[in-house]
């Protein structure tokens, strides 16, 4: 009974994960890029609380709070930061439009589906159900990137992204050890940051940050 | 103990240079001879391990190790050195040393300020220390955060001197190897699940060691899944086709000591993370499996290098096109056997020599001359006689032909392919190697002859930076001539460690 609630609940929190990634393709306006993000992490917590604590997993509750530190406060706040500095309002046309991006939404998360297979036949996990949706939320998130033309949203595109790993990490082992999983903490902060010096100075330098202008790299 | 005297130097530069305010020179000589003291360790590891004698199958778990025992850190036998590391530390604190000497801001020059060339110790000096954890990491998934920090520290100094290139190159270098990297961390997740699900969670199941001797019982289907991502994420890294297209701009862009250890080592070190997984995917699979992928890419990408080659109008791009078409034949070497890997081991040796030096020199000719178009470049002969006849000694090299090591390196490699039974593809890529030599040896030609514009001074500046890299030229001769045993002792080691 108890594995049985336990893989509804964490199946339920990674679906709504996918739905804040998934979200990000309809949206047109950086600030709800910034929130959906926002929002995608807190669940990814919280999830990951409800792994650490059904799992018997006390480590995850260090994950989750760093997570919701790095995650839900600290780089949403940069990135509000952000787009306040760069004035960018809208994500205005994407190289894929609204209604194929969430068609090929669709078709990835399918994809997803059949690569894990494998997976789920030799996992006797009860959260094993949410590792398609994980591997999901990874393509989505490689997806935003491809499609998006403004900095600061391929920035997030690569955030929601890392958060699909975290969650693929959660649910199929309950974790990575430790020491890895700050040093991924790590890299993403650093990463962050230079992203954000770059950002400002593609701002500075090229007026604008619709990286379709980042073209005078050629033979 | 070693580990310390290897991996310490770097950050106490890093710091050093954080700490002196303004920049002086007195913190780049200090830093390069503390490139020469990791240096020092990585040579100690390479005689211990060539002194440990002939590998067998059964041995080759035997290395030194360090770690410390924290309860739930998962810290044990973190760090690990055997043959096949050691040669990587070899040539990341080899070239590092080199590229340290020659920085700019060691001797008379005046191309950047102050606060360049501080931001510019600090960074490339962590640069260098991440990918000195990565070869000495044995677990792979600190192995893998140190791969993504050698991006983030890099990407700090590609756009040291701010310009609309220099900035696009970064951010797409950022960006795209970012995303690879978290496909690679993927696959590491991927293959930690498999272990985990077959023998439960183990603090150090993410050890390199550990998980060569539970790979022969890891699942398959779920391996092969795991290695396209490691594939795929690390392949981003060492500019394998078609995951290569940041590398071309972040290499040409780069100052130049960046660019000589970015394409003359970050590429092997990117190479050395797929090698690792190689050799677990292999214990769990096959060689079959691996092989063919390296096969396939390995080709893809010279195909590509060689006529983006052709196409090319700026030396500095030329030069990392043709470090993508070495990384391809690494990767076909790798894939034929014993024989090809000996040869794509000693070929990564010899392209991180050359190509560092190459790189090194179009700093110097870009300073000279302020372009990177190979049209605007005449009469090196005349205007540079040191500079020219060291660059053309590096192309001379860098297309293979004797007395330098990258001849005898192509000849084992194609000669692995062909008794492997890979005549046709041998033939292929061969007629694709002659495509680069006639490319690179029209340039050298463009660039070597002629009268210099009226506008450069005939004047070489700062020659005895110049000629420090003789010693490179040495190393490339003495690769060419003979093999020397303790080396030969060393490739032989990692042979029977990713072919056992």
């Amino acid at each position: 009974m108890n594995d049985y609630v336990f893989s509804q609940l964490s199946t339920l929190g990674s679906s709504i994960v996918l739905i804040f990634g998934i979200l990000l393709l309809w949206r047109r306006s950086v600030s709800a890029y910034i929130s959906s993000f926002r929002w995608q992490s807190i669940v990814l917590t919280c999830v990951l609380a409800l792994i650490a604590y059904l799992g018997h997993d006390p480590e995850l509750y260090l994950v989750a709070g760093f997570m919701f530190i790095l995650k839900a406060l600290v780089l949403p706040h940069y990135l509000n930061q952000m787009r306040i500095r760069l004035g960018v309002t809208r994500e205005i046309d994407p190289y894929v439009n609204n209604a194929s991006s969430l068609i090929l939404a669709g078709a990835l998360v399918l994809l997803a589906y059949v690569i894990t297979r494998p997976l789920m036949q030799i996992s006797s996990l009860p959260t094993r159900n949410g590792i398609p949706l994980a591997m999901g939320l990874i393509f989505v998130g490689l997806f935003v990137i491809l499609s998006r033309k403004k900095a600061v949203t391929q920035i997030v595109g690569f955030l929601v992204l890392e958060n699909g790993v975290v969650l693929l990490a959660a649910l199929a082992t309950y974790g990575i050890p430790l020491i890895v999983e700050i040093g991924v903490f790590l890299d993403v902060l650093m990463g962050f940051l230079v992203m954000q010096v770059l950002v400002y100075r593609i701002q500075d330098t090229f007026e604008s940050i619709d990286v379709n202008q980042l073209n005078q790299l050629k033979h | 103990m070693t580990f310390f005297i290897l991996l310490l130097p770097p950050v106490i530069a890093s710091i050093l240079a954080l700490l002196v305010y303004p920049y002086r020179a007195f913190v780049g000589w200090v830093n390069a001879a503390l490139g020469l003291v990791s240096l020092a360790a990585a040579l100690s590891f390479a005689y211990q391990a060539v002194a440990s004698g002939t590998l067998t199958a059964s041995t080759i778990q035997n290395a030194p190790t360090f770690g410390v025992v924290i309860d739930s850190l998962g810290l044990v036998d973190v760090l690990r050195a055997d043959s096949l590391s050691a040669l990587l530390m070899v040539c990341i604190t080899g070239v590092g040393a080199m590229t340290l000497f020659l920085s700019p801001g060691l001797w008379h020059d005046q191309h950047y300020t102050q606060a360049q060339l501080r931001q510019y110790q600090i960074f490339f000096n962590l640069f260098l220390a991440s990918m000195l954890l990565a070869v000495s990491a044995n677990n792979v998934g600190l192995m893998w955060v140190a791969v993504e920090a050698t991006t983030i520290f890099s990407a700090f100094i590609i756009p040291l001197k701010l310009s609309k290139t220099s900035i696009e190159a970064s951010w797409k270098y950022i960006l795209i190897c970012s995303v690879g990297i978290a496909l690679a961390f993927t696959g590491t997740v991927l293959s930690y699940f498999d272990f985990v699900t077959l023998s439960g969670r183990a603090e150090n199941a993410l050890n390199w060691t550990v998980l060569l001797q539970t790979a022969p019982q890891l699942h398959p289907e779920v391996i092969r899944i795991a290695f396209i991502f490691l594939l795929i994420g690390y392949g981003t890294k060492a500019g394998i086709a078609p995951m290569h297209t940041w590398l071309p701009d972040a290499h040409s862009e780069s100052p130049a000591p960046l660019s000589a250890a970015m394409s003359g080592v970050l590429l092997a070190v990117a190479l050395y993370a797929i090698l690792r997984w190689k050799i677990v995917v292999d214990a769990a699979l096959g060689s079959s499996y691996t092989n063919n992928l390296l096969l396939g890419l390995g080709t893809l990408s010279i195909i590509i290098a060689s006529f983006s080659m052709v196409l090319s109008k700026n030396y500095k791009r030329l030069l990392a096109y043709s470090s993508i078409e070495h990384t391809g034949l690494t990767c076909i070497g790798l894939a034929l056997g014993p024989l090809g890997i000996f040869a794509a081991l000693l070929h990564m040796l010899n392209h991180s020599i050359a190509k560092s030096m190459l790189f090194l020199l179009t700093g110097r000719i870009l300073h000279h001359y302020n372009t990177t178009e190979i049209s605007k470049i005449s009469g090196l002969l005349k205007a540079m006689p040191l500079t020219a006849g060291l660059f053309a000694t590096g192309i001379l090299a860098i297309i293979g032909l004797p007395p330098f090591g990258i001849f005898i390196s192509e000849f084992l490699l194609l000669k692995a392919g062909f008794s492997n039974g890979y005549a046709w593809l041998m033939g292929f890529i061969l007629a694709l190697l002659a495509v680069a030599f006639v490319v690179l040896l029209r340039v050298l030609n463009k660039m070597l002859y002629g009268n210099p514009p009226a506008d450069i001074s005939a004047e070489e500046p700062d020659r005895t930076q110049g000629a420090l890299l003789f010693l490179s030229v040495t190393g490339l001769v003495v690769l060419g001539i003979t093999l020397p045993a303790p080396l030969a002792t060393l490739l032989n080691q990692c042979v029977v460690i990713i072919a056992h």
